[in-house]
């Protein structure tokens, strides 16, 4: 992992389009804006996570697991 | 007509234009197309069956038909990737997790599928009460459908 250390107010571009700045450090808490196209999703990580981990586990199942309800659960 | 080699359903023939172009892929999973597979007709789940991975599909269900106030919120971020026209009405579809038992059941509230005119992104729903993990089946209902 590259590893920089930056002031509030500082800023990291992440190659030409995307850039990452440090708006406001307070306690424990740093503020971060960010500027990347718009076609490029942005998440927070913990967020990203839990999708990711519940796709995976969507993915498992069988064709069998699946059953047909007569009629939705309303 | 083209046709994906299914680990899970063998041979399946595709329409070209019934491919959704899911330009940033599902989160954490990728993949840039898919199908929708039903198993029959008037299916509760389908399949979203990845075109090019022939063992990766997730099954599917439109969340109306369990949860009928359901509702996505985006935020405005969000709403400019989609670059969905104005008045756009897309489809929306939610990931089904399976379990053992129907109770185990559930669906993934908080990261809807939004599909309009061929083009699909997974989202982030902003609204409250849109849990990754809410229960399909409450107890009284997955008795009387396993019945």
């Amino acid at each position: 992992m590259l590893i920089v250390t930056r002031r509030a107010g500082e800023k990291i571009m992440l190659g030409d389009d995307i850039v990452v700045e440090v708006m406001e450090i307070a306690g424990n808490t740093v503020r971060i804006g960010i500027q990347a196209p718009r076609s490029l999703p942005v998440y927070r990580e913990e967020i990203w996570d839990v999708v990711r981990d519940e796709n995976r586990a969507a993915a498992q199942a069988a064709p069998a697991s699946l059953p047909e309800p007569a009629k939705p659960a309303a | 007509m083209t046709h994906i080699e299914s680990t899970r359903f063998g041979t399946i023939e595709v329409r070209p234009e019934s491919v959704l172009e899911f330009p940033n892929g599902l989160i954490g999973l990728g993949g840039s197309r898919y199908v929708l597979v039903a198993p029959e007709a008037d299916s509760v789940f389908l399949w979203l069956h990845s075109a090019d991975d022939p063992s990766l599909a997730l099954p599917v269900t439109r969340p109306w038909n369990f949860f009928p106030g359901y509702e996505v919120s985006l935020s405005d971020d969000e709403t400019a990737r989609l670059s969905f026209p104005a008045d756009a009405d897309p489809d929306v579809w939610v990931t089904v997790r399976a379990g053992e038992e129907l109770e185990s059941f559930s669906a993934n509230l908080k990261a809807p599928i939004l599909v309009c005119d061929g083009v699909a992104h997974q989202v982030i729903n902003e609204a409250p009460d849109a849990p990754v993990r809410a229960a399909l089946f409450s107890a009284d209902v997955a008795h009387a459908v396993v019945a």
